[in-house]
């Protein structure tokens, strides 16, 4: 072709004089209107926004701000015989930390929530990476994620005593290993320790990390894979580079669920541990039974900031803010 | 072409064999098959047959659905052809995964990675290829230099216009330094300034860079400016291929002639041939055309005559009644530059685009009738 054979113009082609003013017309009006639209709304009288906060600033304020500020008071109050009495005392603290049990239970609670959260997310990404990526019509890929939140639509306490049948040393999952003939003697792990409890935290828990992992990879361009192939990458690489970079806020909100959720549990580890395992959780629950509140705030209060350091070094890993 | 290879050989193994430009792009015989929502066989590409040369823009054009696309995914290795051959300066790429082809495709809606800032989007191919850092960053600066984004190196493509983000993606694929270049749509994101603004853009980029740049559109006038070569697809088929002069003003077949828009068609029977020069006979009116060989009285032909080769008459013409004739102004339809005369002859339409300082004299002329002409050498004989 003619036209083409080296033209070679000095001026970068697309940097060429007049070429490049860098947004379009179109494109400066449309930003202006945003902006002022933006304006219009931070210019309006608060009257409308207080309402639109209303309903959840009370929400928060009356079961979230309130009930840990009182427990913080409680948890400075003098236990009596049938609660407690505004007797300002640290005696509660004093106790906490004489006790040997509150801590190293804290401690392996915090690593067992760390434990189930990593499973959940080996375990978990694999299926939301399915949903999300290998399954191409939106039709299947919705139907298959309502069936993998099937296990909500029955109440969380049944499918916890749902264990106890399937996993008891007469249970269903030790019959069929003895008829196999792969096991002689029925296996006592999977029920009342530690690995059971952890084993059924994970079993419940882990659609919370399916869920908002499933959510981030769907947003995933499709074309932005296929740009990463053509570009050299193979499919690991397009996974290490394209994928997983985009669903890490999906994985750092699903790692806190689980973790907070698996934090507190009380009722999985008494129906599962059947009385031979504990938590932080089944700490506070006994205190608040034997009607010892003070001392259980003071559980409780140590157990919120643990929490928190948790959810704060989970937050660490990802910059959610600029990468939602 | 004998000459380097001869000195090649005087010099030893020291031939620069990139340097030396292959065979070029051949496709043959490329077909692909889908299988239909209810397991039936579609043809999207069938049996296409095109050489492309290095340094040649070539244009894919056609409507929605015609192949065009998937033809381009073939060559880049995003859709395995059902049978035929795609070589490459002499290699074939059949087989080959997109990451192990010497091509590269800018996406439609730029693909770029939303995660990674713009520096990064360009230095991802280099680095899937295991260019050190140091070296890729500089290709990447220098890429960035090239479509005038270096200040924007820090930004998220998010923070980009859509013309700042072609430009990115375009940056992306030039850092490879691929044989061809693919576009698909390049710049059917971007608002119609912009559009116009940037193909040119493209044209002089494909020129200064002398790179194969292979691009599909839909946009008749986006291809008429930028390409070397259209490649008219209807269908799965292509229906013509010619520089933009030809596809413009001598459309082979009807399916160019009615895509590229804005030409009259003809249809009748011949009714006289003296020489090369024959008269076909489309109901109310005769048309005259050149034409070497075939078209014997008698056979059915078709005809087109590009609406700016109409003429609008002031006084009576040669009276003979071929080549023009006399119809009702529909609509005069004023676009600045031209004027476009939509007319009408009982149930035929026709249009005329004639030079946009005659709107005076049209202005307001709607149902009275004008008398149209054209020259025997803008009629274009249509194969069946």
């Amino acid at each position: 072709m003619s036209s083409s054979s080296g033209r070679r113009e000095p001026a970068p082609a697309l940097a060429g004089a007049g070429g490049a003013p860098p947004e379009g017309p179109a494109g400066g009006a449309e930003a202006a209107g945003r902006r002022s639209r933006l304006g219009r709304v931070a210019d309006a009288p608060g009257l409308r926004r207080i309402l639109w906060l209303l309903p959840g600033s009370a929400w928060l304020i009356f079961f979230l701000l309130a009930p840990v500020l009182f427990i913080i008071l409680v948890s400075f109050w003098t236990r009596t015989i049938s609660g407690f009495d505004e007797v300002w005392t640290l005696d509660n603290y004093r106790a906490l930390f004489d006790s040997n049990v509150y801590w190293s239970q804290l401690w392996s609670s915090f690593w067992h929530s760390l434990v189930v959260v990593a499973a959940s997310l080996v375990l978990g990404f694999p299926v939301a990476y399915f949903l999300a990526i290998s399954v191409t019509s939106l039709r299947n890929q919705i139907a298959l994620f309502i069936i993998a939140l099937a296990p909500f639509w029955t109440s969380y306490l049944i499918r916890a005593v749902a264990w106890v049948p399937m996993m008891g040393r007469e249970g269903a999952l030790n019959t069929i290993l003895q008829k196999l003939r792969l096991i002689d003697q029925p296996l006592d792990i999977l029920l009342f320790s530690d690995f059971a409890v952890t084993l059924a935290m994970l079993q419940l828990y882990i659609l919370f990390m399916v869920a908002p992992i499933f959510f981030m990879l769907a947003q995933i361009d499709r074309s932005s894979l296929e740009a990463a192939r053509d570009l050299g990458a193979n499919s690991f690489q397009s996974f290490r580079e394209v994928i997983l970079p985009q669903s890490m806020p999906g994985i750092v909100i699903g790692s806190i669920f689980v973790f907070v959720l698996t934090m507190g549990e009380f009722g999985t580890v008494r129906i599962i541990g059947g009385g031979q395992v504990s938590s932080v959780g089944t700490i506070v629950s006994n205190q608040v039974v034997s009607v010892q509140f003070p001392q259980a705030a003071a559980s409780a209060v140590f157990l919120v900031l643990a929490m928190m350091v948790g959810v704060f070094l989970l937050l660490r890993v990802s910059n959610l803010r600029e990468e939602l | 072409m004998a000459e380097p290879i001869v000195e090649a050989h005087r010099e030893g193994a020291a031939a620069p064999s990139q340097i030396q430009r292959g065979s070029g792009l051949e496709l043959r015989s490329l077909t692909k098959l889908f299988s239909g929502h209810h397991g039936e066989r579609v043809v999207a590409v069938d049996d296409v047959n095109l050489t492309i040369d290095h340094g040649e823009y070539v244009v894919l054009l056609g409507p929605s659905g015609c192949g065009k696309t998937t033809t381009l995914r073939m060559i880049g290795g995003h859709e395995e052809p059902s049978s035929g051959e795609m070589i490459l300066d002499g290699e074939s790429l059949l087989g080959l995964p997109p990451e192990k082809r010497p091509t590269t495709t800018v996406f439609q809606h730029f693909a770029l990675f939303p995660h990674k800032n713009v520096l990064d989007n360009v230095e991802f191919g280099p680095k899937m290829h295991g260019v050190g850092k140091e070296a890729r960053r500089r290709k990447a600066e220098e890429a960035l230099e090239m479509v005038g984004l270096t200040e924007f190196a820090d930004r998220k493509p998010a923070a980009l216009s859509g013309g700042q983000q072609q430009r990115v993606a375009l940056a992306r694929v030039l850092v490879m330094e691929p044989k061809a270049l693919l576009l698909d749509e390049p710049l059917g994101d971007l608002d119609r300034l912009l559009r116009l603004r940037m193909r040119v853009e493209l044209r002089n980029l494909q020129r200064q860079l002398g790179l194969m740049f292979i691009h599909v559109t839909h946009d008749q006038e986006e291809a008429l400016s930028v390409a070397d070569r259209i490649v008219v697809m209807h269908e799965g088929r292509i229906a013509q291929v010619g520089d933009p002069l030809t596809i413009s003003t001598r459309p082979e077949n009807e399916i160019v002639a009615r895509f590229m828009g804005d030409n009259n068609i003809f249809r009748g029977n011949v009714v006289a041939r003296e020489g090369d020069r024959l008269v076909i006979d489309a109901g109310r009116l005769k048309v005259a055309a050149r034409a070497p060989a075939g078209f014997e009285p008698g056979s059915e032909a078709a005809a087109s005559v590009r609406a700016a080769g109409l003429r609008v008459d002031q006084e009576r013409g040669s009276g003979d009644g071929i080549n023009e004739l006399e119809c009702e102004v529909e609509f005069v339809e004023y676009l600045g530059d031209l004027v476009k005369l939509h007319l009408r002859l009982d149930e035929n339409v026709f249009v005329a685009k004639v030079p946009g300082d005659e709107y005076a004299m049209l202005r307001g002329r709607e149902g009275s009738t004008v008398r149209i002409s054209w020259q025997e050498a803008d009629v274009q004989l249509l194969r069946p």
